[in-house]
């Protein structure tokens, strides 16, 4: 640049450096896209779930009653509510029992949701829509209004159920008390539990087999392979990131269930011998208004929840990059 | 650098948001000249015209203010109070039953209030009075107690043949029987109880002399399983197999024993005196009532002195106004008028001679424990009865069990 003008240089360099301004914004600016995306979630989350959390792990570690609560202000006692949960025998009997409640559970509505998903493949166009208007019919009832009718059909004195299975001769159930055992009270929230979430599985489950390539299994039908054999090795493996996303949030939801137990048992039934995991904490913390202890409770559960949801996470990302 | 700059612009953001929302919550303001009254659906199904009277009383006495009256449900006012303590926009006044006040006496939820401004203060019910008292100083004051009775059909009683009501539980067994062979209809009870109805089956324990816990040297200490309560237990056992044909596992108001007796499903039933309130039109002309007849002739079963106490709670912002609308709803007048609905006034010089009066005199009460109310909530002894009833433990060792359970739960700090 030494043989022209210095005006000329002036000017070239001004405009240099505005172009490579420009460039540098246009560069940042494209930089900063992704991030000023993530602001309103990063709010949101913030707001209904790190302000939240921030107190729940304050109150853990506080002494916080009845007393505390009339005070506003609890006292700090370190990790001593930990600690009393952890060697708390009704805390690992709950635990146990509800991580074999988890199992069946989910074990059921994936089976059950699977099976009627495949069903929905196979059936006529009509029999589908039936059959998924009742899925969705099921899956837009409230909880709470469902309890109450599988209340009443489980009814002991007139209930729905005790008639029709003793009039089928299935057994006398005159009078029978689907309410008189721990297993009994369980596996009628089982049913209920499997009943309402089988719609989303199905449903969902449909959608992802809509996806297994037709030519695929037209080409292996044609080599001679088994139903079977096409089920284990083409379908599922199309279907597996969707299955391992349900099973998650099925762990998810059904480790931390309350409203079904809660109401359908009810609270005068409910003793530390059906605690599920949410009932223990919900007794614990309101019942004998120990919130402390009780938030140390839901810390625990979280912590629970997280690990069980890490391996599914994490197989699930390792599917996403392998494809 | 600009992506730490984002992130922080992003903090900021969130801050500023919380704290537009902590701001907008705290400006929220209260309803102007209005007392809101907890008072339990107990209210609202047998004397909403005492209650109405009491609000008239008050609001002619302080023009421009109103009464803002909630019922409330046994099961869960308690949570809903806790909320209100934590968060504001609590009641004025709230109802609590006999055995719950201790655990907010003790923790301080409760204004304390000058008893000599109320009528009959000088002679409250003993328990009920007890109940309202913390550290020699009244919080609450004894709204209404009552005790439980039969409610029988007298004509089943007379198409059965029972010419004498019942003088012992052996003589009421029998009566069951008789009943039972006349009526055949499928689930029908010659006397209906819930199996894990407690405070009928603690009236057999009392009457055989056992007990609950009792407090020996600043320690509870379990009595369900001695001997008497044993035996007290065992004998309650015996009656609910020979006559009710209840569930063995459902509790005293699922179903509403009322209900299954206005259906026709039962010639009596144990329960409040107020039941005679909600036996239907088509048995009202044959009900009547007797006291429980205990083991030995002569001398009735105890029965539970439940009631209620009206207390102002600290979160209040009109305690002078909650006490003038207490001392409206205990005055003579309305005591008199609970009085005439079948309940048990709050005074003794109030108390005249109905079944439910005579009931009273041979009664029985929860231990007074500051962690009592851990006790019910956590259906300690509800599950015993279940246990009992069907057969899965013996008395023995359910009765062993409830007991160290009750003693753990209310030797609790």
């Amino acid at each position: 640049m030494r043989g022209t003008s210095t005006t000329a240089a002036a000017a070239e360099t001004t405009l240099h450096r505005s172009r490579r301004q420009r460039r540098f914004w246009n560069r940042s600016g494209r930089l900063a896209v992704p991030y000023l995306l993530v602001v309103p979630v990063v709010v949101v989350i913030g707001l209904v779930l790190g302000y939240p959390l921030y107190w729940l792990a304050r109150l853990s570690t506080q002494k916080y009653g009845l007393f505390e609560l009339i005070q506003h202000h609890g006292t700090s006692v370190g990790f001593a509510n930990y600690s009393s949960v952890l060697h708390d025998q009704i805390f690992w009997h709950t635990l146990l029992r509800t991580v074999i409640f988890t199992v069946a559970n989910v074990a059921l509505t994936m089976v059950l949701g699977l099976l009627i998903a495949l069903l929905l493949v196979r059936v006529s166009t009509v029999v589908r829509l039936l059959l998924s208007s009742g899925l969705v019919l099921v899956w837009s009832m409230p909880v709470v209004v469902a309890v109450q009718i599988f209340y009443w059909m489980t009814n002991f004195q007139n209930g729905v159920v005790n008639y029709v299975l003793t009039e089928l001769h299935i057994g006398n159930y005159d009078q029978h008390d689907w309410y008189a055992t721990t297993f009994s009270q369980l596996s009628l929230v089982t049913v209920l539990i499997v009943w309402g979430a089988i719609p989303f599985v199905a449903i969902t489950l449909f959608a992802g087999l809509a996806q297994v390539p037709h030519d695929l299994v037209e080409a292996a039908e044609v080599d001679g392979a088994r139903p079977w054999a096409i089920f284990r090795d083409i379908t599922i493996p199309v279907i597996r990131p969707i299955l391992l996303i349900l099973t998650s949030l099925s762990i998810i939801w059904d480790f931390g269930v309350f409203t079904q137990p809660y109401l359908l048992i009810g609270q005068a039934k409910i003793t530390p011998g059906n605690y599920l995991m949410s009932i223990y904490l919900f007794e614990e913390g309101y019942f004998k208004t120990d919130f402390g202890r009780g938030a140390a409770i839901s810390i625990l559960m979280l912590l629970i929840v997280a690990v069980l949801s890490v391996v599914y996470v994490r197989r699930m990302v390792r599917i996403g990059t392998a494809q | 650098m600009k992506r730490r700059i984002i992130v922080a612009l992003g903090l900021v953001a969130v801050l500023a948001v919380a704290l537009a929302a902590a701001t907008s919550a705290a400006t929220k303001k209260t309803a102007a000249n209005s007392i809101t009254v907890w008072l339990q659906t107990d209210a609202q199904s047998g004397w909403p015209d005492v209650v109405a009277a009491a609000n008239q009383q008050f609001q002619s006495a302080h023009p421009g203010w109103t009464v803002n009256i909630q019922y409330q449900s046994w099961t869960d006012h308690l949570q809903k109070f806790d909320a209100t303590l934590a968060g504001g926009g609590g009641p004025d006044v709230i109802e609590m039953g006999n055995t719950e006040t201790t655990k907010y006496m003790a923790s301080g939820a409760f204004a304390p209030l000058d008893k000599t401004q109320f009528d009959n203060y000088a002679n409250w019910l003993p328990g009920l009075a007890a109940s309202g008292r913390y550290g020699g100083k009244t919080y609450a004051v004894p709204y209404y107690a009552g005790s439980r009775v039969v409610t029988y059909r007298k004509d089943l009683f007379a198409k059965a043949g029972i010419k004498k009501l019942p003088a012992t539980t052996a003589q009421y067994m029998a009566d069951a029987q008789k009943l039972l062979a006349k009526n055949k209809q499928k689930g029908f009870s010659p006397v209906y109880i819930a199996g894990e109805d407690w405070y009928v089956a603690m009236g057999f324990v009392f009457d055989y002399g056992g007990g609950i816990a009792t407090e020996v040297s600043g320690k509870w200490k379990g009595l369900l399983a001695s001997p008497q309560s044993i035996a007290g237990l065992t004998a309650f056992k015996n009656f609910f197999l020979a006559a009710s044909r209840a569930s063995k596992t459902t509790i005293e108001t699922n179903p509403n024993p009322y209900n299954v007796y206005a259906e026709g499903l039962a010639a009596s039933m144990v329960g409040p005196s107020w039941f005679t309130c909600c036996v239907g039109k088509k048995y009202t002309a044959s009900t009547a009532q007797f006291v429980m007849p205990g083991h030995i002739a002569g001398k009735t079963m105890p029965g539970f002195l439940g009631g209620s106490d009206l207390a102002v709670p600290v979160t209040s912002s009109n305690k002078a106004l909650a006490t003038e609308w207490i001392k409206d709803f205990t005055d003579t007048a309305s005591e008199k008028a609970l009085q005439a609905k079948g309940n048990i006034p709050n005074a003794t010089n109030l108390l005249g001679n109905s079944v439910n009066e005579r009931a009273a005199a041979r009664s029985w009460f929860v231990p007074t424990a500051k962690h009592w109310v851990d006790v019910e909530n956590g259906n300690i002894l509800r599950n015993m009865l279940g246990q009992i009833l069907t057969g899965k433990l013996t008395v023995k060792q359910a009765a062993q069990s409830a007991s160290d359970n009750v003693a753990s739960v209310l030797n609790q700090p």
